[in-house]
């Protein structure tokens, strides 16, 4: 019989799991991704390297940028700090600040720290940073309706919007799984987190510059800790999606049912696990098809926005 | 945690049967896209072969045994002879014409993608409402696919509406008999097999007219369009 962690405990771990695997997620992606290409690729640890080089560098702001421009990194990163609380990182029961808020409320604090990110960029007066922010915040503005209708779907299975409640109700059955209503709503939201995390087929997850970047072009003035704080945002913005698609849609299992220790880590272990299972199938998807066209990413949105309203039709009809 | 599910999930049968209904629907949509002639072919192949699949599940399930028959038939004739017979007609199309660009029917959507998925939708959700208000019981298979059924019905006019070219209009004029067989496995499952192979047979003629028609229509203005179609025009 393990110790049982105190809750709250169990809540901060939460969040530090979220922003410790941040970045080897990341890491594993990028390496599966060199090796499908024949590239022997970057050490799996890499991303914590980098990060490690730009927080001891020298941060240099564009002539002109108000604070906003150094604290917008910051308040980001506490909004990304913030959603692990409402998410079921590692427990199938609800953490008392789990119920803070629900589906909606994680998505507008996800969205405000993408907000945060776009003003700062915009403060730059770097005509590429603000593209970037402006197509981010247009796009952005496409894939809402969504989320909105993935929410809807939740909110008809479950009778709230409660992930903890999603996650229940999936683990409760394997018919819940395989009902058509489940399963275009996990597409869709499959396909407006490859958006969010700028992947193929919207965006080319590298660091070389080009006319395509839309979420990457951001950060492009930010330098020293506080590049260092936006990458690591952004790994965590990751995490934290494939955590509500892994955890709350597609295999809400391994996780802790109580808050012993033994319990607790495997949840932790089975999470990470998850996430680069997940991380393998993206890279896959980033090899497999081209980019697409900025003007053609519109019609990406709509094929997202047609399963997530087929999902719901389907369950006002009773037969979802 | 328990919670209470507001709306049940269906069973395994009906689960199935809209899983694949909303399939075929998804296909559809699809069929907004394709850039390549071979590639439609390929699409209404796998619609139909969705639609053989319902039949057979619900053979099995509801013992039926005419569906087995059916199913058997619908696979052979759709996903089988009619694209066969259409890339038959329709090979060496392009040995005239002017290069390898001959097959390709990209971007002749009169509105953008994006515009015409919407309008798709639109026009699905009015089918899927209006038979869910005329609240029709089968027996056989849940009224979520006969709804789904109308909307792919619905929805393949547009795709003959939207798309100016003769290939994608013959398609979608062929999956149209899709949804149709679809409507019939949900209200009709023990409908006649003399009548059900009428319609297949039905198909095989389109599928020949169709394809001299789109053979004919090239030889005289040397591409796939129908956007050059303007002589009538006033």
């Amino acid at each position: 019989m393990s110790p049982v962690l105190p809750i709250p405990l169990v809540q901060a771990l939460q969040v530090a799991t979220i922003a410790a695997a941040a970045p080897v997620v990341s890491g594993v992606i990028a390496k599966v991704e060199a090796r499908l290409q024949g590239r022997a690729g970057p050490r799996i640890l890499q991303p914590y390297y980098d990060l490690g080089k730009l927080f001891r560098k020298e941060a240099l702001a564009p002539e002109g940028a108000s604070w906003v421009f150094l604290a917008a990194p910051l308040a980001a990163m506490t909004c990304y700090l913030t959603v692990p609380l409402l998410i079921p990182v590692l427990t199938t029961f609800g953490l008392p600040l789990g119920y803070m808020g629900d589906i909606l409320g994680g998505g507008f604090i996800l969205a405000l720290a993408s907000f945060l990110v776009a003003v700062a960029a915009l403060e730059t007066g770097s005509p590429y940073a603000q593209l970037g922010a402006s197509r981010a915040k247009t796009f952005g503005a496409i894939t809402e309706p969504v989320i909105l209708f993935v929410v809807f779907a939740v909110a008809l299975i479950t009778g709230t919007d409660l992930p903890y409640a999603l996650a229940a109700t999936v683990r409760s059955s394997a018919s819940q799984i395989v009902r058509p209503a489940h399963l275009l709503a996990a597409a869709a939201l499959f396909m407006v987190i490859l958006y969010e995390t700028g992947r193929i087929p919207v965006e080319t997850h590298t660091g070389t510059n080009e006319f395509g970047m839309i979420e990457e072009a951001r950060p492009f003035e930010h330098s020293g800790p506080y590049f260092a704080v936006l990458k690591w945002g952004s790994a965590m913005k990751q995490l934290i999606l494939y955590t509500i698609l892994i955890n709350v849609f597609v295999a809400p299992w391994g996780l802790a049912a109580s808050a012993q220790l033994g319990a607790v880590a495997l949840a932790i272990v089975a999470l990470v696990a998850k996430a680069c299972g997940l991380g393998v199938v993206v890279a896959f998807i980033d090899n497999t098809f081209a980019k697409l066209r900025l003007f053609k990413i519109t019609e990406f949105a709509s094929a997202a926005f047609l399963l997530a309203v087929l999902g719901v039709f389907t369950l006002y009809l009773g037969g979802g | 945690m328990t919670v209470a599910a507001t709306v049940a999930p269906p069973g395994v049968l009906p689960g199935t049967a809209n899983v694949i209904a909303v399939g075929v629907l998804l296909l559809e949509f699809g069929m907004f896209r394709q850039a390549l002639l071979r590639d439609q072919v390929r699409l209404y192949a796998a619609q139909s072969a969705l639609i053989s699949v319902l039949a057979l599940v619900v053979a099995v399930a509801r013992h039926l045994p005419d569906l087995y028959v059916l199913a058997g038939l619908s696979f052979a004739l759709k996903v089988v002879i009619v694209p066969l017979v259409l890339r038959r007609l329709l090979r060496g199309l392009g040995e005239r014409g002017e290069g390898p660009g001959w097959t390709d029917i990209a971007g002749s959507g009169s509105l953008s993608l994006a515009s015409t998925v919407l309008l798709a939708i639109g026009v699905a959700a009015f089918g899927v409402f209006s038979v869910a208000a005329l609240g029709l019981r089968s027996p056989v298979l849940p009224g979520t696919a006969l709804a789904i059924s109308m909307a792919v019905v619905l929805v393949s006019f547009v795709l003959m509406i939207m798309r100016r070219d003769v290939a994608s209009q013959a398609i979608g004029f062929f999956s149209l008999e899709n949804g149709v067989s679809l409507t019939s496995l949900v209200v009709a499952a023990g409908l006649p097999l003399i009548l059900e192979v009428v319609f297949l047979f039905d198909l095989l003629v389109a599928a020949l007219v169709f394809g001299l028609l789109i053979r004919v229509h090239h030889g005289r203005v040397d591409s796939l369009s129908t956007a050059e179609l303007t002589s009538l025009r006033g």
